[in-house]
C-alpha cells in the first residue's frame, strides 16, 4: 500500500496571555474533505509535534461545525475565517494557524470576543417589545423588506470583519462593521426603529461610525456575505441626518423636548 | 455640535469636519489653483496677469488664511492623526480598496511635505509674486520638476479617492451600485486633475502654450 | 420573603425563553452556558418552526397539528401537554414576529409557511433556511436587553458540573466550572432550569454541535433525576456524511419540492443528470404515494436503509442517495433555501442547483431526555426544572420536523414561571441552606478534576470517544438487534474500564479543554448505557425504535414511558403509563 499522504500544519501557540509565543509544527494525515477542526482533533488525539515532542492539545473554540455559530474564527494562512469551513483541499500548504489579533488572547487559537456582545448591548440592538404575552401579530413587512433585512440578520458575530479592519486597533475604540450592520438592521425594523435615535447617538460617540475609513476590507471577509459597506454608508447617512437635524434644532431640539416630556411625566 | 449626555466626545464632529474640509474649501481651492495655473497653457502674459489678478484680491491675507491655510493645516494635522490611528494591513490583503485606503494616507503624507515645500518656494521665496519666468526658472531643476509631478499626481489621487470616500462617508453612495458610481466619479476627477496638472507642468518646463490660438 | 434566586443552565432557545420569562416577572436570573449563548446549538436549525396558523386556506388547526404530532410520535407522548403546546404555537410565532425575526413573507406582508414532513399542511414558518439562528438571535437580543437592565447576569464560558442537593435531596444551587480559569464554584439558587440541549456527541458523527454531549443531563441523572425514553433516537434521512460532523440537509429541501431517488440500475456510474427519468427510482414517492418525500423521518430513514443495504441500489462508490433540487426554480431556491445550499457548496463543492446532492441518514435528535411532570416542566428532584431537547415530553417515539423549536420555546415559557412560583412558595430558600452543603459539593467536584488530572494511564479520551460513537451509531440507531445491543453493552463495559485509565495530555489549570472534554466523556458513557439498555428492553418497533425481531408496535406491553434511574452505579429501568386521554392509539401507516 502507498504511504499515507500528509501535510504540515504550523500553529502559533501561547499557553496563556502572559506566556511565550511558540510555533509548533504537526504532520497530519491527508483525507479528502478534511477541515481545520478535524486536523485539530487529530492533534488532540495524538499531541505530538512533527519533531516528535509531546505537547498539549490545541485550545480553540468551535461548536456548530457548519459555519453558523461563529465560534471558530482564526487566522488561516493569515486570513481571518472560520476553521470549520476551511477545507484543507483548498488551502496552500503548509497551513498556518494563528489566533485573531484584535481580541484578547485566552490560549492558543482561543480569543475573547465578548466586546462584540458588549457593543451590541451598548447600541441597544434589540426590538423593544412590551412583553411575551399573547398580544397579536407583529408589524407587517413586505417581502422586499424581508429580503433586505434577512441577509443583515445572518451575522454570526465571528469578528472576522473586525480583525481585517485597519481601524479596529488599540488606538481607536471602533465598534466595527458587524455592530454598525446590526444598528442598521434594528433601525430598519418598524418597532426596532423606536430606539433609532438612541442608537444613532451612540453611533456618533467614541468608536462610532466616524471611525470607519472606508477601507472596505470587512465586506470581503464576511463569511455570510453581508453587504457591510452598504450598512456602513447607510448608517453614515442616518447619523449625518440625525446630527444635522439635531444641530438645526439646537435651541428647541430634542434635549429640551426630552425635558418637556419629563415635565409632562412621559417616559421616553 | 450639541452635546447630550450620551455623546461624551466630539470626535464625530471633528471627523466630519476633516472630511468636509478636504472638499470644501481645500478641494475647491485645488480646482481653482489648477484653473488659474492652466493659463500658462495660453501664454506667459496671460499667466502673469492672472497671477497678478489673484494678488489683488481684497483682504488677501485674512481670506487666504481663513479659506486656505487654516483648513489645510487642520486637515493635514488631523489627517496625520487619522493615519496614526489606523493599522494598515494591505501587504497581507492586497485588495484594491485596501490599497486605496493606504494610498489615501501615503499621498496625504506626501502632500504634507509637498505643500510645505511648495509654499515655501513659490510664496515666501518669491515674496508672493509668482511670474511665469520665475516658475519656469524653478522648473529648470529636474528635481523640482520631479517633485512637482509627484505632488500633482498625489493631490489628484488624494482628491479623486477622497471624493469617493466622501460620498460613502456622507451616505451619498449607499448601495453597491451607488458605490461603484461614486468610484467612477472619483476616478474621473482624479484623472482629469492629473492630466491638467501634468499639462501645466509641461507648459512651464517646455515653455509650451498650446492654447495660445484660442484667446 | 425576599426575591428568589433563579439559575438557568443553557442558553439555547429553551434557556433563553425561560430566562426572559423569569426576568419579565421581575426575578433576577443567572444564566450559565458553555458557549456564548448566541453560539448555542439552536443556531443550526434550518427548516422552520411549526404553528397551525392556517394562513393558506387549507383548514389547518391546532387539533390537526396535535394529531399529526401524536401520530408521528407513534402514540407514546403524553397527550394533554402536547395539545397545550400545539395550541400555544400560533401565539409563539406572533411573539417571535414581534421580536423582529425576519420570517419570510407573502406578497401581502404576512408570514409565509412551508410544508414539512409528517403533515399534509403548510404549517412551518421559516426565515430563509436559517430559522433556528434567527429565532435564537431574537431571544438573545431580548435577554441582552434584560442584561442591560441588570435583570440577567450571564456566565458564558462556564460549564455546569453538578447540582447542589441538600440532605433532603432538594436542589439548592449548582456547582460550575469557569472554563478559562478552571475555577470550580457553587452558586446558590432556589430553583434551577436546565436547558442543556441534545446528546448527539454520544454518536460522534451527528448533525449536532460540539457541545451537545448531554453532560448536564447525565450529571443530573447520576444525582437522582429520572431519564425517560432514552432509546428513542432520531436519525435524520438526509445529511452530508462527514468525518467531524454530518451536516444536515434540511427537510425543507423536500418541503419545497426536493425529490429523493437512486438509479434503478445498481452500479450506474453515469452523472446524475444524464440518467433518464425512467431509470430513476423515486422510492419514497413510489412506496408512500400520499406523503411522498415528506414521510416522517423514521420512515424515510428506514426506506433509505432498505434501498441502500437490502436492494443494494446505492450511488456508485458510496452509501448515499440523491436529493434532487435541480428541477426547481433558482430564484425560489435562493430566496428560501440559500442557507442550506451554501453549506453543501462550502463543504462538498458542487452547486446543488445544478447537481443532485448526495446524502445519507445521520443521528439528529433525542426524543428522550430528563423526565418531567405533565404540567410544570419539573423533574423529580425538587427545585430542578428543564426545557428543550434535554427533556423527554412532546415528541413521543419520533419528532416531526420543525416541532422541536416550538417545544423548546414552549417548554421555556412554561418552565420560567413554574420555577418562579416554586421558588416563591419555598418555605426555606437557598439562603437557609448550610454553607457546608455547598462546600461539600464544590470539594467533590474539585476532587473529580484532580483525580483526572493526576491519573496516570495511557488511554486517550478522543480514541475512546471515537469508538463509543462508532458502536452507538452502528448498533443503537436505525436498526436494533438484541444481540448487537448486548454486544454494545459489553463494549461499554470495556470503554468504562479504559476510561478509568484515561491519560490527560494537558494537565494545566488554564483553559484546559482536555479536562473539560474528558469529564463530558465520562458522562456520555453513562448516558450511552441508558440509551442502549432502554433499546434492549423495548421489544417492539415504535417510531424511530426499529427492531426487525419485533417488527410490530406492541401497545399491550409497551405503550409506556421508560424511566431510567441511577443508584450506586446501577441503572434501573421502570415504566409508567402514557396519558392517551385525548386520542385513542391507531396504527401508523403513511
Ligand atoms: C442541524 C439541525 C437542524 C435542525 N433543524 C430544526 C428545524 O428546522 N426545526 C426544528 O424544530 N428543530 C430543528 N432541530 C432541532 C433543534 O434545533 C434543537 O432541538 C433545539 O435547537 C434544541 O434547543 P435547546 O434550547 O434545547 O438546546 P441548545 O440550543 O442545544 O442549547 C443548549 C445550551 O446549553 C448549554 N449547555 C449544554 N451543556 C451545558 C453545561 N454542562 N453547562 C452549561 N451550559 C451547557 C449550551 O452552551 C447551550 O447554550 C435541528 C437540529 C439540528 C441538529
Ligand atoms: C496636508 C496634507 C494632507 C494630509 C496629511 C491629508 C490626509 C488625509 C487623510 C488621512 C485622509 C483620509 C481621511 C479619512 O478617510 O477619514 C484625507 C482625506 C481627504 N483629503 Fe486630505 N490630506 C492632506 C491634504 C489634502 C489636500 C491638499 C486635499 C485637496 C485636494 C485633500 C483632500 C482630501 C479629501 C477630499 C479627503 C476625503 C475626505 C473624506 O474622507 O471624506 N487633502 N486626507
Ligand atoms: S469599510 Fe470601515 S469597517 Fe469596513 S474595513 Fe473599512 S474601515 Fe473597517
Ligand atoms: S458581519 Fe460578517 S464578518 Fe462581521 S461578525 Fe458578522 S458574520 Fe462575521
Ligand atoms: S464551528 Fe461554528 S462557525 Fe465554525
Amino acid at each position: 500500500m502507498m504511504a499515507d499522504k500528509t501535510f504540515i500544519l504550523r500553529i502559533k501557540r501561547q499557553a496563556a496571555p502572559q506566556e511565550r509565543v511558540v510555533w509548533e509544527e504537526f504532520e497530519i494525515r491527508y483525507r479528502p474533505h478534511l477541515n481545520i477542526i478535524t486536523c485539530l482533533r487529530d492533534i488532540a488525539e495524538k499531541p505530538i509535534t512533527r519533531a516528535g515532542d509531546g505537547t498539549t492539545p490545541i485550545s480553540y473554540d468551535a461548536n456548530c461545525l457548519e459555519e453558523i455559530c461563529g465560534a471558530c474564527a482564526m487566522l488561516i494562512n493569515g486570513y481571518p475565517r472560520q476553521a470549520c469551513s476551511a477545507l484543507v483541499d483548498n488551502l496552500e500548504k503548509p497551513i498556518r494557524l494563528e489566533p485573531l489579533t484584535k481580541f484578547p488572547l485566552i490560549r492558543d487559537l482561543q480569543v475573547d470576543r465578548s466586546i462584540m456582545f458588549e457593543n451590541l448591548k451598548r447600541m441597544k440592538c434589540w426590538v423593544p417589545i412590551d412583553g411575551t404575552y399573547a398580544i397579536g401579530p407583529g408589524p407587517r413587512m413586505s417581502p422586499e423588506q424581508q429580503q433586505i433585512g434577512y441577509p443583515m440578520a445572518r451575522c454570526i458575530t465571528c469578528g472576522n470583519c473586525l480583525e481585517i479592519c485597519p481601524k479596529v486597533n488599540d488606538h481607536t475604540q471602533f465598534v466595527g462593521a458587524a455592530i454598525i450592520n446590526q444598528v442598521r438592521l434594528f433601525n430598519m425594523h418598524p418597532t426596532g426603529n423606536m430606539h433609532a435615535r438612541e442608537r444613532l447617538e451612540a453611533m456618533m460617540g467614541p468608536g462610532g461610525i466616524q471611525d470607519c475609513d472606508n477601507a472596505m476590507n470587512c465586506v470581503k471577509v464576511c463569511p455570510k456575505s453581508i453587504p457591510l459597506t452598504e450598512s456602513n454608508n447607510e448608517i453614515n447617512r442616518q447619523v449625518l441626518k440625525h446630527a444635522v437635524w439635531d444641530w438645526l434644532n439646537f435651541s428647541e431640539g430634542p434635549t429640551e423636548r426630552d425635558e418637556e416630556w419629563k415635565r409632562l411625566g412621559i417616559q421616553k | 455640535m450639541p452635546g447630550t449626555a450620551s455623546k461624551p466626545d466630539s470626535s464625530y464632529f471633528w471627523d466630519k469636519l476633516h472630511s468636509l474640509s478636504g472638499i470644501i474649501p481645500i478641494g475647491a481651492f485645488l480646482a481653482e489653483h489648477f484653473w488659474s495655473n492652466s493659463y500658462v497653457l495660453v501664454s506667459p502674459e496671460r499667466y502673469n496677469s492672472t497671477a497678478a489678478g489673484l494678488e489683488q484680491i481684497p483682504w488677501r491675507i485674512p481670506v487666504e488664511f481663513l479659506f486656505i491655510w487654516l483648513p489645510i493645516v487642520f486637515h493635514g494635522c488631523y489627517g496625520l492623526d487619522i493615519w496614526w490611528r489606523g493599522k494598515a494591513n494591505v501587504l497581507g490583503h492586497p485588495w484594491m480598496s485596501n490599497w486605496m485606503y493606504v494610498l489615501q494616507r501615503w499621498t496625504g503624507i506626501v502632500l504634507f511635505a509637498y505643500i510645505i515645500w511648495h509654499v515655501w518656494i513659490e510664496r515666501f521665496a518669491t515674496h508672493g509674486r509668482s511670474t511665469f519666468a520665475g516658475v519656469a526658472h524653478d522648473f529648470a531643476n529636474p528635481y523640482y520638476t520631479a517633485f512637482y509631478v509627484i505632488g500633482v499626481l498625489a493631490a489628484s489621487f488624494h482628491l479623486g479617492n477622497g471624493l469617493f470616500n466622501f460620498c460613502c462617508k456622507w451616505g451619498i453612495a449607499v448601495t453597491p451600485r451607488a458605490q461603484r458610481a461614486a468610484g467612477f466619479f472619483g476616478a474621473f476627477v482624479g484623472v482629469i486633475f492629473s492630466v491638467a496638472g501634468l499639462l501645466i507642468v509641461a507648459g512651464f518646463v517646455y515653455n509650451w502654450h498650446p492654447f495660445s490660438g484660442y484667446l | 420573603m425576599k426575591e428568589p434566586k433563579i439559575i438557568v443552565v443553557g442558553g439555547g432557545l429553551a434557556g433563553l425563553m425561560a430566562t426572559i420569562r423569569v426576568a419579565e416577572s421581575g426575578v433576577p436570573v443567572q444564566l450559565f452556558s458553555i458557549v456564548p449563548v448566541k453560539r448555542s446549538h439552536s443556531v443550526c436549525a434550518q427548516g422552520g418552526i411549526n404553528a397551525a396558523k392556517n394562513l393558506k386556506g387549507e383548514g389547518d388547526s391546532t387539533w390537526i397539528h396535535f394529531d399529526d404530532t401524536i401520530y408521528g410520535g407513534d402514540f407514546i407522548a403524553n397527550q394533554p401537554i402536547v395539545k397545550s403546546m400545539c395550541e400555544a404555537a400560533p401565539a409563539i410565532i406572533d411573539l417571535l414576529d414581534r421580536m423582529g425575526v425576519m420570517f419570510n413573507r407573502t406578497p401581502e406582508g404576512l408570514l409565509d409557511f412551508r410544508r414539512f414532513g409528517g403533515t399534509l399542511y403548510h404549517r412551518t414558518a421559516f426565515a430563509g433556511a436559517t430559522t433556528g439562528q434567527q429565532l435564537l438571535y431574537a431571544l438573545d437580543e431580548q435577554v441582552r436587553r434584560f442584561e442591560s437592565e441588570d435583570k440577567v447576569q450571564k456566565f458564558e464560558g462556564w460549564t455546569f458540573l453538578s447540582a447542589v442537593l441538600d440532605e433532603n435531596r432538594i436542589c439548592r444551587g449548582i456547582c460550575a466550572m469557569d472554563l478559562k480559569t478552571m475555577e470550580v464554584r457553587t452558586f446558590p439558587a432556589d430553583a434551577v432550569i436546565f436547558c442543556t440541549g441534545g446528546i448527539g456527541a454520544i454518536f460522534r458523527q451527528t448533525t449536532n454541535s460540539v457541545v451537545c454531549t448531554g453532560t448536564a443531563q447525565s450529571a443530573l441523572f447520576q444525582q437522582g433525576a429520572y431519564y425517560a425514553n432514552g432509546e428513542f433516537i432520531q436519525v435524520h434521512p438526509t445529511a452530508i456524511p462527514g468525518e467531524d460532523k454530518c451536516r444536515l440537509m434540511s427537510e425543507s429541501l423536500r418541503g419545497e419540492g426536493g425529490r429523493v431517488w437512486v438509479p434503478r440500475n445498481a452500479g450506474d456510474t453515469r452523472p446524475a443528470r444524464s440518467i433518464p427519468e425512467k431509470e430513476r427510482f423515486y422510492f419514497l414517492e413510489e412506496w408512500y404515494p400520499k406523503y411522498g418525500n415528506l414521510v416522517p423521518r423514521d420512515v424515510a430513514t428506514r426506506a433509505i436503509y432498505k434501498v441502500v443495504f437490502e436492494e443494494k441500489l446505492s450511488l456508485a462508490g458510496m452509501n448515499a442517495v440523491y436529493l434532487d433540487l435541480t428541477h426547481l426554480p433558482r430564484e425560489m431556491l435562493d430566496r428560501k433555501l440559500e442557507g442550506v445550499l451554501e453549506i453543501y457548496q462550502k463543504f462538498v463543492g458542487p452547486d446543488p442547483r445544478e447537481e443532485p446532492m448526495k446524502v445519507f441518514p445521520a443521528m439528529h435528535y433525542t426524543m428522550g431526555g430528563l423526565w418531567i411532570d405533565n404540567e410544570r416542566q419539573a423533574t423529580n428532584i425538587p427545585g430542578i426544572f428543564t426545557a428543550g431537547e434535554c427533556e423527554y415530553q412532546y415528541h413521543g417515539a419520533n419528532r416531526l420536523g420543525a416541532n422541536s423549536l416550538v417545544s423548546c420555546i414552549y417548554g421555556g415559557m412554561v418552565a420560567g414561571p413554574a420555577a418562579v412560583k416554586y421558588a416563591r412558595n419555598l418555605e426555606k430558600g437557598c439562603d437557609a441552606t448550610p454553607e457546608s452543603v455547598f462546600y461539600a459539593e464544590a470539594s467533590r467536584q474539585r476532587e473529580a478534576n484532580d483525580s483526572l488530572l493526576n491519573q496516570q494511564g495511557f488511554e486517550n479520551p478522543i480514541t475512546i470517544w471515537k469508538e463509543l460513537g462508532a458502536w452507538m451509531t452502528e448498533h443503537v440507531t436505525v436498526v436494533r438487534v438484541n444481540a448487537n445491543l448486548q454486544k454494545t453493552l459489553a463494549k461499554l463495559d470495556e470503554l468504562d474500564d479504559r476510561f478509568s485509565r484515561v491519560n490527560l495530555a494537558d494537565r494545566t489549570q488554564w483553559s484546559n479543554q482536555t479536562l473539560q472534554f474528558t469529564r463530558e466523556l465520562g458522562n456520555m458513557l453513562i448516558l450511552a448505557r441508558v440509551i442502549t439498555l432502554g433499546a434492549l428492553a423495548r421489544n417492539e418497533t415504535r417510531g424511530a425504535h426499529f427492531k426487525p425481531e419485533f417488527p410490530e408496535r406492541d401497545d399491550k406491553n409497551w405503550l409506556k414511558t421508560t424511566k431510567a434511574s441511577y443508584n450506586g452505579g446501577k441503572i434501573k429501568l421502570e415504566y409508567e403509563p402514557v396519558d392517551i386521554s385525548l386520542l385513542p392509539p391507531r396504527s401508523r401507516k403513511y
